[in-house]
This record gives structure tokens, sequence and C-alpha cells, in this order.
């Protein structure tokens, strides 16, 4: 599960390191583009709506992994190790089940219906279902983080029960 | 109170305590709620709300100013700006904790990050002034203290956000703007404080004043720091940017002044950087599309107007009504961090205030400033707990001497609150005011 870990840390941070890099040049492109040739370019603004959306959802699912999202520590903090340990556990099924439902069964249905709207984007005549892709495959990553952080701690706590 | 928004308030409020992160806090109790309103596809809709409420160009220029906040960082920004806040204030008694403020209002502002002023000022500061025989713990709470006046200087993220939750009734320029006067005064304030206790503790000497030629080259050494204010507050304010522009445009040039001008940051460490702002982004944004569906929800459900109408048969006073709200944001403020404190209350409170007469900049800029407190205050206090890991010392420890510092704060608090033109009359001069 390490590995798998490893694996799955490594792949999206390099995705979220090339789009970030790509969204600054876009919109740094689009700022010279309207003050240096006068004449602004008119899918950069667009492309940078879209790279921000794949940039934050991906993003989550590293935070997750990183356990980067604020939360509130305070009460949980006070309770002994085990039950603290089973808050976690609690925490890990919450987000499974939201990424599952939400973003993952949600997403695919928001897909799938504006493919079938021929919603089509004004300036890079992109269908916008595609760029709601974003979504489910986001809910895909932040479930399988979800999961492992969830096995992880049941895990710790099986082996607190043989000691 | 209707059922969906029982279960949405009891669900949000039981995943809370238990520490699951707010984000899917919001995302939980909202889906739950749909469920049980029971006529609507709740995933499908739930999944089209966060989508839609992080697709905006304007809240590009979030990304963008974590990113030359981060360059700056780790730029040797701090350092230069140092300086020059030393030949501004450092030939007074407790010249170094006056310096420590300083650099921190001009270092926040630019990097529009308290948590990046307070490693990066406190970092060097706090051990410089421990040498020169400062108390630690003193010059650590004037640092966790002092870090937060960036947040009202603009540029500023939770500037943004907070246009973001208004609906777009308040303009990113106008908050920008309304924010300046305000953390000007925070900043005094607090200077006060560290010059009546360094007086009455003697500490530093009085240092000597900085010759012409010296004050001069300081100045000059600063001015490509500086330099940022002005590009992206002047671009914005005369319409040269948008705030997203001036947001690239920032980057940029923070990238050249830690890149090849001051030299250090190397380029092998820029994807790490990247992936930094990265991370720190989507943790906003996940923020942001939750709460966007969570708003939707309670919106839909005529929350906002319920607890309008419930607050207003309670008092019709606009000064009750502020001191009321102002005590339930301090005290949410001192759990809860400030960019989903923001995104939730927002839209709940800014109806009954616009009903009697208060001006949304003015209640964005009390909110941010009760929450500023909320940054320096256990149990959640990401400046406190960042300042004291720096400084090697105890949240214990520093209460005592944090606490003259907060009520210099909550003076300015009060004071901002009940003169509205300090938030206001700026933006108005500058034909921002709609």
């Amino acid at each position: 599960m390490e590995q798998l870990k490893k694996i799955l840390d490594k792949f999206l941070e390099t995705l979220l390191i090339i789009s970030v890099a790509v969204l600054v040049i876009d919109v740094l492109w689009q700022v010279f583009t309207r003050f240096v040739m006068g004449n602004p370019s008119s899918w950069t603004e667009e492309l940078a709506t879209f790279l921000l959306i794949w940039v934050s959802l991906l993003g989550a699912a590293v935070a997750l992994g990183r356990g980067a999202h604020l939360g509130i520590d305070y009460f949980t903090h006070k309770l002994p190790k085990r039950n603290r340990i089973q808050t976690e556990l609690f925490a890990f099924a919450m987000i499974s089940m939201f990424s599952l439902l939400v973003m993952v069964i949600g997403g695919i249905s928001l897909v799938r219906q504006t493919l079938a709207l021929d919603q089509i984007s004004v300036a890079l005549h992109i269908p916008m279902g595609y760029v709601y892709l974003a979504i489910p495959i986001s809910g895909a990553f932040l479930l399988l983080y979800g999961m492992i952080g969830f096995f992880e701690r049941l895990k710790e706590l099986k082996k607190g029960v043989s000691l | 109170m209707s059922f969906p928004v029982l279960v949405l308030i009891v669900v949000f409020l039981v995943l809370l305590v238990l520490n699951v992160p707010v984000a899917f806090c919001m995302g939980i109790a909202t889906m739950l709620s749909i469920i049980s309103m029971g006529d609507l596809p709740a995933f499908t809709a739930m999944a089209h709300k966060i989508a839609t409420g992080i697709d905006s160009f304007a809240l590009l220029a979030i990304p963008f100013f974590i990113l030359s906040g981060i360059l700056m960082d780790h730029g040797g920004i701090a350092r230069r700006l140092i300086d020059f806040a030393n030949v501004l204030v450092g030939r007074f008694r407790g010249g170094l904790a006056l310096v420590n403020i300083l650099t921190c209002m001009l270092f926040g502002s630019i990097s529009g990050s308290s948590a990046a002023a307070v490693s990066s000022v406190g970092g060097f500061m706090i051990p410089l002034m421990n040498k020169r025989g400062y108390d630690n713990d003193f010059n650590t709470s004037v640092t966790i203290t002092a870090a937060t006046t960036g947040l009202l200087i603009p540029p500023s993220n939770i500037m943004i956000v907070y246009s973001l939750a208004t609906g777009g009734i308040v303009s990113i320029a106008a908050i920008f703007m309304a924010g300046v006067i305000p953390g000007i005064l925070v900043g005094l304030g607090l200077m006060v404080v560290a010059a009546v206790i360094s007086i009455k503790n003697q500490y530093g000497e009085s240092g000597t004043v900085a010759t012409g030629a010296q004050a001069f080259l300081s100045f000059l050494r600063a001015i490509p720091s500086l330099l940022l204010i002005v590009i992206v507050l002047g671009g914005i304010l005369f319409g040269v940017f948008t705030a997203t522009e001036a947001s690239a445009v920032a980057v940029l040039y923070s990238f050249i002044l830690a890149v090849p001008v001051y030299r250090e940051v190397k380029i092998r460490d820029l994807p790490n950087i990247l992936l930094q702002c990265g991370v720190t982004t989507s943790v906003v944004f996940l923020l942001i599309g939750t709460s966007m569906a969570m708003s939707w929800v309670l919106a839909a459900e005529n929350v906002p107007q319920d607890i309008s109408r419930a607050l207003l048969a309670l008092t019709g006073n606009k000064v009750v009504l502020l001191l009321l709200i102002n005590t339930l944001v301090l005290v949410v403020g001192t759990f809860m961090d400030m960019t989903p404190a923001i995104l939730i209350f927002t839209p709940i409170f800014l109806p009954v205030l616009s009903g009697v007469g208060i001006h949304p900049l003015h209640f964005g800029i009390i909110m941010i400033m009760n929450l500023c407190i909320g940054l320096c205050t256990p149990p959640v206090g990401t400046c406190l707990f960042l300042g004291c890991g720096i400084a090697n010392t105890t949240v214990t420890r520093i209460i005592p001497k944090i606490l003259p510092f907060f009520i210099a704060m909550i003076v300015t608090l009060i004071i901002c609150s009940y003169i509205p033109a300090l938030s206001l009359w700026l933006p108005d001069v500058l034909g921002l005011l709609k």
C-alpha cells in the first residue's frame, strides 16, 4: 500500500507541477498579448479557467495524501490515542463516501449530461463535458487516498489490539 | 427551521468536531441535506455546484498571489525590507520590535500571506531581537500579531475570497482599498504597545540615527520589493490590469527578483515551489467549491432571510447588531481558519447587515479583522503555532505576553467597527464605491 501511495504521489505531483507551470505561462501570455501586442489572445482566459479547475481538483487529492486539508483538531486532539485513530478512521470513511458518491458518481453523470447537451466552450471549442471530467477523475484519486488512509488506520487499530 | 437545514447544521457540526476536513464537512452535510429534500438528483447537482463554484477567471488571482508569496518567502525579500524598516523606525527604544512590525506589514502586504510573514520575518527577526536583549516570548508575540496585518493591507487573497463570497457585490479593487487604513491602524496600535512595553522593560538601546547615505542605500535596495505593491495596486486601481493579470505580473516580478536578481531561489527549487502552490491552491478551492454548494442550499431554504429576521426581531440597533456579529465571528475565528469562516458566514450575515445599512465593504473589513485575531489565538491559530514553532517556545508561555497586543487589535477592531469611514473613505475617494 505504501508503494501504491508513493507511485500515486509522484504521478499526481508531477501532473500538478506541470499544470501550475502551464497556468502561469498561459496567463502571462495573455497579459503579454494584451499589453505588448495590443491584441489579447482569445483562448488564454478560457484555458486558464479550465486549468484552474483541473489544478484545484487534482491538487485536492495530493493535499488529502499529505493531510493538508484544514480541519479542527481541537476536540479530537484531547482524546486518547486509540480513540483519536478511530475518529481518523471515521473521517477517511466519510471522505471516501463523499468522493465516491458526489465526485465519481455525480461527476460521471454531470459529464454525461453535459456531453449530451453538446455544450461547446466559446474560444477553444472543447466540449464542456471534458472540462468537467476533472471531477470524476479527481474523485477517483480522492477515493484512493481516502481508502489508503482508512486501511492504514484500520491496520494501526488492529496492531493496537494484538499488543 | 426546515428539516433539510436541520440535517445540514447537525451533520456539519458533528463532522467538524470529529476533525473531518472542513471542505468535506460542508460537502457531506450539503449532500445529505439535498437528499433529505427528496426531489433533486443530489450527487449530480453537488458535482455541478462544485465545478461552477471554481470556474472563474477572477479566482485565478488566488493561486498566483500564493505563488508569488512563496517565491518571496524564499527569495530574500524580507531581509531587504528589514534593512529599510530599520532606517525608518530602528532608532527608537524598542526599535527592533518596531522594525519587526513594519516589516511584517510590508512583507505581509506584498506576499499576501500571514504564515509567510511569520516564517520569513520572524525567522530572521526573533533570533536577532533575542541577541539584543529582548525577551523571546515578547518577540514571538510581536511577530505573530503583526503578521496578520498583511491580510488587511492589499493585495490579499482573503479579500478576493470575500469578494467572491458576496457574490460579486463587492469588487476586488474596492475591498483592497478598504483594508488599507484599518491595516495601517492595527500596525500602529501594535507599535504603540510594543514601544510602551520596550520602554518599561528597557528592551534594546535607542539605536543610532542612520546617516543620510545609509538611509538612501537601504531605501534603494528595498525599492524593487516595494515596487511590487505599486505595480499591483496601481495597476488594478488605474484599470491597467485586472486583479488576475496583476497577480500574474506579481508572479513574474517576484520570480525575477528571487531567481536572477537576488539569486536566493535556484531553478531546481522551482518544481517544489509550484507543487506547494498547487497544494495550497487546491485546499482553498475545494473549500470554495463545497461552500458554494452549501450556500446554494442555505439560500434555497431561505436561511439568510430567516437569520436576518430573527436577528432583527432581537434588535434593530445597528451597534448592538455589530457587537453581536463581531462576538460571534471572533469566537468562531478562534476555532476555524479564515477562508472557510469567510465563505460560510458572508452569505449568511450580509443580508442582515445590508438591511440595517452597514456597507458590505465595511462588513468585510470587520470580519477579516476579527478572524485575524483568531489566527493568533488558541485552540486553532495558524500564526500562533507557527510562531511558537519558530521561536521554540510554547503557547502557555506566549499567552501573557501576547495579551497586550490582543488588546490593541481588539481596540482597533472596535474603532473600525463604529467608524465606517475608516474602511469606506479610501474606496470612495478613488471612485470605487457603487
